[in-house]
């Protein structure tokens, strides 16, 4: 495939499929400006499926090192009057986001502390409200770049990672779309079966983890694609791998090791180890940025309680590609993760319980899958029902 | 000088003496994605300079073409809220643009009338707002990169560009501060010589040119040196060579030709020739991108009145550089030139004339040259030389 017509067609699944732009909407482009090509093939795939206005807000992590190394502390975690309004504007619409940063240790020689505050509060209480309510039907996507290539491989070899990305987003497929249909079916089964164990807690083990965490009655398995509060499906994150539900962050006990690398707001996290009790983050360890998440913690309420439990097999297509991305949205789907933060409201039969649901302004996901292991759930008469074993699905 | 020091230098002259940003002040900066080193430097230097927060904003003139191309005509002159409240909130801030386009031929191949059309009127209309009241410490700056280098040289030599631009720039004096300073003053002087006359018309005399435009009595002379509402000074355009005024929008007889091409809306107008009556264009003609040039006029009210008269001569830096930038930034303070569209409401100390043209667009047109004649023509009858041969004639 040529390199322009696989960025064409890129853009169509991720406009057709995964944000499903109706005739009509506004659809909101998130890019790095280091995505420029991207973000343009978006923009004309976007009018293409009929959309009223593209919106295309640039992002530049240099203005964001600018601002933390050179700005007055009140510019942290200032929302600015018009960004407010450019997300509240994207209620009953469409927004894609790009990740796969040019330049991912660019923040790295800040000081963490303020790297950790330069957050704007208002912009995510916004999107937190979103995603809760599910009024914009939204998808986040890499955009290979040379920097980023260079991370991944050694070397800016951005056609090899484009490769990589193409097979992932199984652009290999001679109908992507029906592939992706398949696939988002199959995910689906397994929560299913996951629904209908009425699984009382999750437990971990492996090398350095042995972590129990408490699951809510009438919290729901998720993948892939889901419906915003009008009806329109769409896939928030391509790739995507995973069966999602949010755990009661008031039970967790025990220790987890993250088995990746995890890259986190222009540093990179490397060796990360927390020990829960009660539901909470009570020790922080690592061998590198343990300092980004200790501040992350202290600063956020409820940051050190759990927000998401994700499980991911062997057959993951991220997995199969045999790349550790340095991205989230890519590795996350490599392997199991888990998230601390917020939970989804959406998760949830009904309206969402009052206590259990853990509310707070970030959430991060870290890997902690690998063959090593092992993940069971427990009943509520105690019996342990193997879920993951050598990175294989085991329920029917 | 690396370049990296250069574009930290510039951006340092255009942060402090261009749009002069004061502490505690926001700053808007406004550039393409292509330039997104300067659009950085600016934003580190607006912090030094004590801004309270930098918002910056990258304009993608592709995802333009995707909407001229396939959005609904809606989508031509939508002006997204969230857009109104960020120039909105320029008002009592700074604000920093950079021109210098990558690909300035981008659109020439889409319909001239959807190009001339795609206007965004309730934008265009805050920030004449803000022009007329004089709220906004602004300036506009180039931001040379590979594409401008190659329409500009031939070839894509960036680096061969910023050095241009910083001649232009005046980086190459000892103290580009000072030598600033005294170039305006200089200016200033021309404009008071020229406002103590009280011209009642301009009389421009050229091949192809001999047009008479009548002068408001209240518009005065100046530069581009200008004090906000609130008393902040600042440079609107660097480089800046050139004296202006708005003319009286209802008096303009003749023709005049265009001596450079222009560089609008993605296309390229050449030979651009305008036939005058009573004020109003009558006719236009142009080698290439006539098009675009008729629409405008013929869709955005008044764009076929005049709004400018600016006059530069030949010791203009950018003059002296005898480069075509193919940028109106740079290209109009080479040499004399006019615009159609709007006047300029801060040409006057108190309210604007009436005679003043009220326009959504502005559009600066080359007409200066070795070959260009201009007199200022007194009530009563007297001619007084202006330029000639591209010199100055009044003490």
């Amino acid at each position: 495939m040529n390199p322009d017509s696989r960025l064409e067609k890129y853009a169509e699944l991720v406009v057709g499929l995964g944000a499903n732009v109706q005739p009509g909407q506004e659809v909101f482009i998130l890019p790095n400006v280091g995505h420029r090509d991207l973000a343009r093939a978006l923009a004309r795939a976007s009018y293409k499926a009929g959309a009223s206005y593209v919106h295309t807000l640039y992002g530049d992590s240099h203005i964001r090192k600018a601002m933390i190394e050179l700005g007055p502390d009140e510019a942290l975690s200032h929302s600015p009057e018009w960004l407010k309004t450019f997300f509240k504007s994207m209620d009953g619409n469409a927004m894609i986001a790009t990740t796969g940063d040019p330049e991912p240790e660019l923040l790295g020689d800040l000081d963490g502390e303020r790297v950790a505050r330069a957050i704007p509060l208002e912009i995510v209480q916004i999107r937190m409200q979103q995603i809760g309510e599910n009024t914009v039907a939204w998808c986040g996507v890499g955009a290979p770049t040379e920097a980023w290539a260079q991370q991944v491989f050694g070397e800016p070899d951005v056609e090899k990672l484009w490769e990589k990305v193409a097979f992932c987003m199984r652009l290999d497929e001679p109908d992507p779309v029906a592939a992706w249909r398949e696939h988002l079916a199959r995910l689906r089964e397994r929560g299913a079966a996951l629904d209908a164990l009425k699984p009382d807690a999750i437990r971990y083990r492996g090398p350095g983890t042995d972590l129990t965490v408490g699951l809510l009655p009438n919290a729901r398995w998720f993948s892939g694609s889901g419906f915003t509060k009008a009806g329109i499906e769409y896939v928030a994150n391509m790739p995507t791998e995973e069966v999602f539900t949010t755990p009661d962050c008031r039970r967790a006990e025990g220790t987890i090791r993250s088995t990746m690398p995890l890259a986190l707001a222009g540093q990179i996290v490397r060796g990360l180890e927390f020990t829960l009790k009660d539901g909470r983050i009570v020790n922080v360890e690592a061998e590198t940025g343990a300092d980004l998440i200790r501040g992350q913690l202290a600063t956020l309420e409820n940051a050190d309680r759990l927000g998401e439990l994700a499980l991911v097999t062997g057959d993951s297509r991220v997995g199969q590609s045999g790349t550790f991305f340095y991205d989230t949205l890519f590795d996350e789907n490599a392997t199991c993760h888990i998230a601390y933060g917020f939970g989804f409201p959406f998760v949830f039969d009904g309206e969402p319980p009052a206590e259990g649901l853990n509310v707070a302004q970030t959430h991060v996901d870290f890997m902690v899958g690998g063959p090593d292991l092992e993940v069971d759930v427990l009943l509520a008469d105690g019996t342990a029902v193997p879920v993951i074993r050598n990175e294989e699905w085991q329920l029917a | 000088m690396t370049p990296a020091d250069l574009i930290e230098r510039y951006a340092e002259l255009a942060v402090r003496i261009g749009a002069n940003v004061q502490p505690g002040q926001e700053v808007f900066v406004y550039g393409m994605p292509e330039h997104a080193d300067l659009v950085r430097a600016l934003t580190r230097q607006s912090y030094r300079a004590g801004a309270s927060y930098v918002h910056a904003i990258y304009n993608d003139q592709h995802v333009r073409r995707a909407m001229l191309e396939f959005g609904p005509d809606s989508a031509l002159t939508y002006a997204p809220e969230w857009q109104k409240t960020l120039t909105s909130g320029m008002t009592g801030n700074a604000l920093l643009g950079t021109t210098g386009n990558p690909e300035p031929e981008l659109l020439a191949d889409l319909d001239g009338e959807r190009v001339g059309r795609a206007f965004q009127v309730e934008i265009a209309e805050i920030r004449r707002k803000q022009h007329y009241e004089n709220t906004v410490n602004w300036c506009g700056i180039g931001a040379p990169n590979p594409g401008w280098a190659k329409q500009v040289l031939g070839e894509p030599d960036v680096e061969r560009l910023w050095e241009l631009v910083a001649t232009c720039f005046r980086l190459d004096e000892d103290d580009p501060v000072a030598a600033w300073e005294a170039h305006l003053d200089r200016l200033d002087a021309r404009g008071k010589a020229l406002t103590d006359l009280r011209p009642d018309a301009l009389h421009y005399r050229g091949p192809g040119t001999d047009l008479t435009v009548g002068l408001l009595p209240s518009a005065k002379w100046g530069s581009a040196g200008f004090k906000t509402a609130g008393g902040i000074r600042y440079v609107a355009n660097m480089p800046t060579e050139e004296i202006f005024t708005t003319p009286d929008s209802r008096r303009a007889e003749g023709t005049i030709r265009s001596t450079m091409p222009l560089s609008l809306a993605g296309q390229l107008i050449r030979g651009l020739e305008f036939t005058f009556e009573d004020g109003r264009i009558v006719n236009v003609d142009a080698e290439s991108g006539a098009d675009i040039v008729r629409t405008q006029l013929a869709t955005v009210e008044n764009t076929d009145r005049l709004g400018e008269l600016a006059l530069v001569t030949g010791e203009s830096r950018v003059g002296q550089t005898k480069t075509l930038y193919y940028n109106t930034l740079f290209d109009e303070n080479a040499t004399c030139h006019i615009a159609y569209g709007a006047g300029l409401e801060y040409a006057f100390d108190g309210e604007p004339d009436e005679g003043m043209n009220v326009s959504n667009l502005h559009v600066d047109f080359m007409v200066g040259g070795p070959e260009l004649e201009v007199d200022a023509l007194l009530a009563d009858g007297t001619v007084v030389p202006l330029i000639r041969d591209e010199v100055w004639q009044l003490t």
